[in-house]
């Protein structure tokens, strides 16, 4: 009897929302919560990585071959350009330790080495010290002493149509490369 | 109308004196300011060779830094144009300018200094460790938002010094960016974030000024204001600890002191100033505490003001990527880093680690790390907890100390012994050419 009349509450079930439902909705709200600091955090970090960029090029002319005379020229960009014998290459003055820029510190009478490798006396003009934390690199860009962990790379070099030197400082070269004129 | 202006100046002055104690105790409970402090400390918690009031002092500076901070931001703008002749600017043109730039230059140096010597303080002390007595208490929680405004003061300074744009802020930021970029995996990434681009340009100088005048500030006043509220939550200054534990041993039980309810936003019980049950030997934080704070601030400030007098800020060359300084040096704080990075490049036949990881990253990296570990590894029982060179913690004061030292070591190496081409100086040699020191 009183179960019946129990039965025959009027308020609708289909309004009634049961326990899981709740929490579902409310798992779903936090989900959503969740979700939107997220994205918002997302959508913070990749603003400020730049889509674009107003930065000097990393191919550019330098100038005629004749701008440069024998041994190592610096160059603004942070580069020397090296002529041999009419024979060019062009080494970073970016020292491969933390970024400062090398000094070119030349040598007359050339100062005499004796390679590690190849056990042959070398003589140099020039050679590259670091001031901030004291690297030293040959010639040819190799380190000798200090903390910087590799060599100062060197940029491939090529001839423009209208006779000047372009740098690519985007394109690292090996040891063998030479822009012959 | 007398009436009425006596009614007036009651309105606009504080007229409220106190009857009783109880009252008096209220009054710090219910003062915006003053309920920073527990109503009554103990004799030791206000003791000047417990604390040497170093963090008194550190908010002291962070306020003043605050203040000549805003000044300065009137006169410079964050340009790489401009930015250096701003800075020119307020040394040569504008009234009082090289003294505002001193005060803040002078606070923020001092900042580092006295931050680092707090941090000393407490871990000398064991004020960082678990086992305290108060409800609610975790002191390592604390020692580890201490550790992140350790952090916070030395990025706010090295952002602060690459301001002006001269010689020392281009190749600071030019070091501080390969330190970055010698990161694993996400090195290069990061140091793409930071510099805002490829190059260190108009971008990195913008990206600074904003965590230098917004980002960092904003960060450390939530930070001190969370250490602040934890050092009551914990129960007061480590000293009080020893006093709790007395009191336990001679009464068996501790009761819960009055409690500040945070409304459900924290789980457990509300904190409950331990302080409360130690009784005897406590003072009314307003007046004894409140007029020993205006006692350090005020010393502190004419201490400051002095030095700014005599001392006059640094500014080097202008900008330039070509021609670094020789040596190029990092202000005296950042000097043992320096030293690192220059000694720590590691080569195994052909393999070569270089020291921009090693001492840029890994031993500090390791520093931090141990420092954040510590309250874990600290196997001392809890009475040595706010206990200047407690017996029981004899090994590692010492080992702390000695890193210390070493850390002192490299800053002389650095600042006195290192010359053109960071070549090695005794002392006694003199160099070619002298570099600044700062």
């Amino acid at each position: 009897m009183s179960e019946d009349k129990l039965n025959k509450n009027d308020y609708s079930p289909k309004l009634e929302i049961t326990r899981r439902g709740f929490l579902s909705l409310i798992g779903l709200g936090f989900l959503g919560v969740i979700g939107s600091l997220v994205l918002q955090g997302f959508s913070a970090v990749r603003s400020i990585i730049p889509n674009v960029l107003y930065e000097p090029p990393k191919k550019f002319k330098v100038g005629p071959p004749s701008r440069f005379s024998e041994g190592a020229t610096f160059l603004p960009e942070r580069l020397f350009i090296i002529n041999n014998n009419n024979e060019f290459h062009a080494i970073s003055a970016i020292c491969t330790h933390l970024g400062c820029t090398v000094n070119l510190a030349q040598y007359s009478p050339p100062k005499t080495y004796i390679s590690r490798r190849t056990g042959k006396t070398v003589d140099e003009t020039f050679e590259f010290h670091c001031p901030c934390h004291g690297s030293k690199y040959r010639e040819n860009g190799n380190v000798y002493a200090g903390p910087a962990p590799l060599p100062l790379p060197w940029y491939e070099l090529s001839l423009a149509p209208d006779g000047q030197i372009v740098v690519n400082t985007d394109k690292i070269v090996d040891h063998n490369f030479r822009l012959k004129l | 109308m007398i009436e009425k202006l006596r009614k007036l100046k009651k309105q606009l002055t504080w007229t409220y004196v106190p009857e009783t104690e109880r009252e008096a105790s209220d009054a710090v409970v219910r003062n915006f300011v003053l309920h920073w402090f527990p109503s009554k400390v103990t004799s030791k918690s206000l003791s000047f060779l417990y604390t040497l009031e170093l963090g008194t002092i550190s908010i002291l500076l962070f306020a003043i830094l605050l203040i000549t901070g805003v000044l300065l931001m009137f006169m410079y703008v964050p340009s790489v144009g401009q930015a250096y002749w701003g800075v020119k600017d307020i040394e040569y043109v504008v009234s009082f300018g090289p003294f505002i730039r001193g005060i803040h230059r002078i606070a923020a140096s001092l900042m580092v200094a006295v931050v680092f010597l707090h941090m000393m303080r407490v871990f000398l002390t064991g004020a960082y460790k678990k086992g305290g007595k108060a409800i609610g208490s975790f002191r390592p929680l604390n020692w580890w938002i201490g550790l992140t405004l350790l952090l916070v003061t030395m990025l706010l300074s090295y952002t602060g010094y690459l301001l002006p744009w001269d010689q020392l802020a281009v190749w600071a930021v030019t070091i501080g960016m390969n330190i970055a970029k010698s990161a694993p995996f996400i090195g290069e990434k990061i140091a793409f974030l930071l510099r805002g681009g490829t190059i260190i340009d108009q971008n990195t100088l913008l990206r600074w000024y904003v965590a230098h005048v917004v980002l960092l500030p904003l960060f450390g006043v939530i930070l001190i204001v969370w250490h602040m509220w934890r050092i009551r939550k914990d129960g007061g200054l480590g000293s009080v600890e020893s006093l709790a534990e007395e009191r336990i041993v001679k009464d068996k039980i501790v009761q819960k002191g009055k409690t500040y309810s945070l409304m459900g936003i924290v789980t457990g019980a509300t904190p409950a100033i331990i302080s409360h049950n130690v009784q005897g030997d406590t003072y009314f934080s307003s007046p004894q505490l409140t007029r020993r704070i205006l006692i350090v601030f005020t010393i502190s400030a004419v201490i400051l003001l002095g030095i700014a007098f005599i001392y006059k800020a640094p500014l080097e060359a202008p900008a330039s990527m070509i021609i670094p300084p020789n040596p190029a040096k990092a202000p005296w704080y950042f000097l043992w880093l320096q030293e690192l990075v220059a000694d720590t490049t590691i080569r195994i036949g052909s393999f070569t680690i270089s020291g921009g990881f090693v001492g840029g990253i890994l031993v500090p990296g390791v520093l931090i790390l141990a420092a954040v570990l510590w309250p874990f590894l600290d196997k001392s029982g809890p009475e040595a907890i706010g206990v200047w060179f407690h017996k029981n913690r004899r090994l590692q004061n010492t080992v702390f100390i000695l890193t210390v030292l070493v850390i002192i070591a490299l800053i002389f190496v650095g600042s006195d012994m290192r010359g053109p081409y960071w070549k090695l100086y005794m002392p006694w040699q003199t160099w070619p050419k002298t570099p600044t020191k700062f």
